[in-house]
């Protein structure tokens, strides 16, 4: 008979109305990595928060190692072995290794610190793992592939023999992601058992030995990955229906040149340099893709190109006019549509009701107001026509944007930025958290204004998406433009440029820089 | 939350060893019991209600101006010395002396905007500060250059003249045709709302980055929020000397500039809703007078009662918001895993 590291049966929790989880089976296998898959909203973040001790489930009972546990808090599910790698690192950046992981321990050496005993034994895990962490080293000098690494010893060290990661690669590099599923494996012979939260069907693909789906809150499937197992297979099994992957987009000329930046520079908000001598060309009908790991100048390039934040040196051109520090509302009326990274705080006004969100950039202008008196009927109206055209899912048009998902959060920024059919688009990290069908539907508007001739900036961390939608792909780190690649470049030749190796630079893969 | 705070108040006076209904009850007589009372409900109600329309453009652009008082103070002086020395026809003077209080609220407000728009200078402070400056300044005119020559030297000005005061709308009654003013003011408040301005000030209100990815000049906003902020109260002012004083007195803004603010809460920074909530605080500013004499619970009842109001109005809208709500969460989450 199979062992089963965790087993999950019949659980059942309620939100209010919602059943985020309605009597779901999970198993995970002793010595496996189990793969947990579904869109935004499926219900595994909450159905792993009930492993995990953060909610109490209504209904059903979990067995771990084969003992019913009533896994009443964290406190309890991390004495049961369980641990979690969380999305965003729960890291002190300006202590050490060491010392993080030390962090709510108590000392073995009483009032004094164990510091050089605990430092040794993360040593020996790191060797024993080959996850190249130092101990002494200061978290904010680690990538963020690193750090994510100190987070998997902190749970290996607090004795966890069960790991659940929630969206691990979200932030990695290709090679970075590579190097992570390496450990797991590693891991998993060593006898550890792993879930692993994902909407990526790559990862299911290539590292996963079970995998598990869940779709509004129902264990729609759970079977072993074989060879035979498709894409195809697993996102029709995950949003319910047939899903396109390959866009195949027609190639259409690109025209003259729409947005351009001529050695530009641009200062963070620490007044840091973030983009250096940044050079580039966007014409008319085309898709220029910038790949980046985050943080590496994307944001403040995106800003500078649409007004809200000063350009330091160098020249933007915007259909042929020098656009570097005006005002944003140049921007807006030149057509220059921005589809924010930080789509909570500068895409839309949170507290706004969706109609009045639609008409934030145009509300001066008429329909929507004549001679300084809003005109709200004819922004209802509008509203009415957005929600249709760019399949909103709102209750009513006055509904408070806060409420909306978060796929028709990006929905309604798309709608009002596409709309006008822009002479150029900014879109960073268009499809960042969102599902797999919002996704799709991001991506295919995206197509389809460029077939109406927009010049279109697509910033993204995310490979797959530059490779599917870019006609030229340019790459970004540290601020500087690494190169400039083909349609059709391979993932891990992106890869290596994302990681700061410039084009034609020897390209012998070097991990923890 | 006006029933919770009633409720929590009749506790309250049951544990001070009284009788909640024979309070209420009394409170209710002093504020309705006669025209007079009835006419003193909206004589207070008129200066909170704008003080509170003033407070209210502000908070909507998320600035906490708690300065309305000094504002309604600046406003109080202007229209004075434009009805005592300048020398014009009745008129004109009453125009004139609207305009200038209208501007002397406004700058006051929009100087607390200005050092914020250029600055980064917190409201909370500067408004607070300019609020002492401006009861200061009153009092050193009044005990100084504009005291009343035939005043037996009383700490006020002298009066203003009798063909510049609003016209009385009852016989013996305080309540004066300013009340039409106020009313007016509410209805281009219900309009203002609607402009492409309060636009403006609403996506502001919003947060920085997305009001100035909408294209807005999010300093000029601040300035011109505090402006017609401050603007409202000294309106308010002006009103209470045409209608009411006629002359500069100490401390003529009292606590009206803090009770504006609670009003503004209560009315959900809404016009109709202000109009509200500031009639039920005069009703309970009158009758709390009449509850102390009446049954000897002190009229500190009525302070306790608005105290409990904005604790429970904060309670709400804290708890709407969504940074509240993760907070805790994530509190709760750090302390356990």
């Amino acid at each position: 008979m199979e062992k089963f590291a965790v087993e999950m049966r019949n659980i059942t929790k309620i939100f209010g109305h919602l059943k985020a989880n309605d009597a779901v089976d999970f198993k995970l296998r002793e010595n496996s990595i189990n793969g947990l898959l579904g869109e935004n909203g499926a219900g595994k973040t909450t159905l792993m928060n009930v492993l995990y001790g953060l909610y109490r489930q209504e209904e059903g009972e979990i067995y771990i190692h084969g003992q019913k546990t009533d896994i009443v808090s964290p406190l309890k599910a991390i004495s049961s072995g369980i641990g979690m790698v969380h999305q965003h690192f729960m890291l002190a950046r300006p202590l050490t290794v060491v010392e993080n992981i030390m962090l709510g321990r108590k000392s073995s050496r009483g009032i004094f610190l164990d510091t050089r005993k605990v430092a040794a034994e993360i040593r020996e895990l790191s060797d024993r793992y080959h996850l190249m962490v130092d101990p002494y080293a200061r978290i904010w000098q680690l990538s963020v592939g690193q750090q994510q690494r100190v987070e998997i010893l902190t749970t290996i060290y607090q004795g966890a023999n069960i790991l659940i990661l929630d969206e691990p690669t979200a932030v990695l590099t290709p090679q970075e992601a590579e190097t992570l599923f390496s450990i797991l494996r590693q891991m998993r012979d060593d006898g550890k058992s792993m879930i692993l939260i994902t909407h990526k069907l790559e990862e299911i693909l290539s590292v996963v030995d079970d995998v598990t789906i869940l779709r509004d809150g129902k264990m729609i499937s759970s079977f072993k990955v074989t060879p035979a197992t498709t894409k195809e297979e697993l996102s029709r099994l995950m949003v319910g229906r047939d899903v396109l992957f390959d866009f195949n987009p027609a190639a259409v000329k690109p025209g003259k040149e729409r947005l351009g930046m001529k050695d530009l520079r641009v200062k963070n908000d620490k007044g840091l340099p973030a983009v250096n001598n940044f050079s580039l060309s966007v014409s008319e009908g085309e898709i220029v893709g910038l790949a980046g790991v985050d943080g590496n100048g994307q944001k403040e390039l995106a800003e500078a190109l649409t007004g809200l934040r000063p350009a330091e040196g160098g020249k933007i051109f915007i259909n042929g006019i020098e656009a570097e520090n005006k005002p944003p509302v140049f921007f807006i009326h030149q057509g220059v549509a921005h589809i924010p990274e930080d789509r909570q705080n500068m895409g839309l006004a949170m507290g706004f009701c969706v109609s009045k969100n639609l008409i934030i950039k145009r509300f001066c202008q008429q329909p929507y107001a004549k001679n300084g008196v809003m005109n709200y009927k004819n922004i209802k109206n509008h509203a009415q026509k957005m929600i249709q055209d760019f399949q909103i899912k709102t209750n009513t048009t006055e509904d408070i944007t806060r409420d909306l998902s978060g796929g028709n959060q990006q929905k309604v920024i798309l709608a009002r930025e596409l709309a006008d059919e822009p002479s150029v688009l900014i879109a960073n990290q268009p499809t960042r958290g969102l599902d797999v069908g919002a996704t799709e539907y991001v991506r295919s508007r995206l197509l389809e204004a460029r077939s109406k001739g927009a010049a279109i900036l697509l910033i993204s961390a995310d490979i797959e998406e530059i490779i599917q939608l870019s006609d030229r792909i340019a790459v970004i780190y540290n601020g500087e433009l690494m190169g400039i690649l083909p349609k059709g470049s391979q993932p891990e030749t992106i890869g290596l440029l994302m990681m700061g190796k410039r084009q034609g630079e020897n390209t012998g893969v070097k991990e923890n820089q | 939350m006006v029933s919770g705070a009633l409720l929590t108040g009749a506790i309250l006076i049951i544990i001070s060893g009284n009788d909640p209904i024979a309070a209420y009850a009394a409170l209710l007589e002093g504020a309705f019991s006669n025209s007079y009372r009835i006419s003193e409900t909206f004589v207070k109600a008129i200066p909170l209600m704008l003080m509170a329309l003033g407070v209210s453009i502000a908070f909507k652009n998320q600035i906490w101006n708690i300065g309305a008082g000094g504002q309604f103070t600046i406003g109080t002086i202007l229209s004075v010395i434009v009805c005592l020395y300048f020398k014009l026809p009745p008129i004109p003077t009453i125009i004139l002396s609207f305009i200038f209080a209208f501007i002397g609220g406004a700058l006051w407000g929009g100087l607390a905007g200005w050092l914020k728009a250029r600055f980064n200078a917190n409201e909370v402070i500067t408004t607070l500060m300019l609020d002492y400056i401006a009861t200061y300044l009153l009092a050193y005119l009044v005990y100084g250059p504009m005291m009343d020559p035939n005043g037996f030297g009383y700490p006020q000005s002298a009066v203003i003249e009798k063909v510049l005061r609003l016209p009385k709308l009852i016989v013996g009654g305080r309540l004066h045709t300013g009340i039409f003013v106020a009313i007016a003011i509410l209805f281009l408040m219900l309009l203002f709302w609607r402009s492409t301005l309060g636009f403006k000030i609403e996506l502001a209100g919003q947060g920085n980055d997305v009001s100035r990815y909408a294209g807005i000049d999010n300093k000029k906003i601040i300035v011109i929020t505090m402006l017609l902020s401050g603007g409202l109260s000294g309106i308010a002012g002006w009103n209470e000397i045409h209608g009411i004083h006629f002359r500069l007195m100490t401390d003529l803004a009292g606590s009206y500039g803090s009770i504006a603010i609670v009003i503004a809460l209560l009315g959900n920074l809404n016009p109709l809703g202000i109009a509200i909530s500031a009639y039920f605080f005069s009703v309970l500013i009158v009758g709390g007078n009449t509850m102390q004499n009446l049954t000897g619970i002190p009229y500190s009842l009525v302070d306790i009662i608005q105290g409990l109001i904005v604790v429970f109005v904060i309670t709400r809208t804290a708890f709407r918001t969504e940074s509240i709500q993760t907070f805790f969460r994530k509190r709760r989450y750090q302390h356990n895993g």
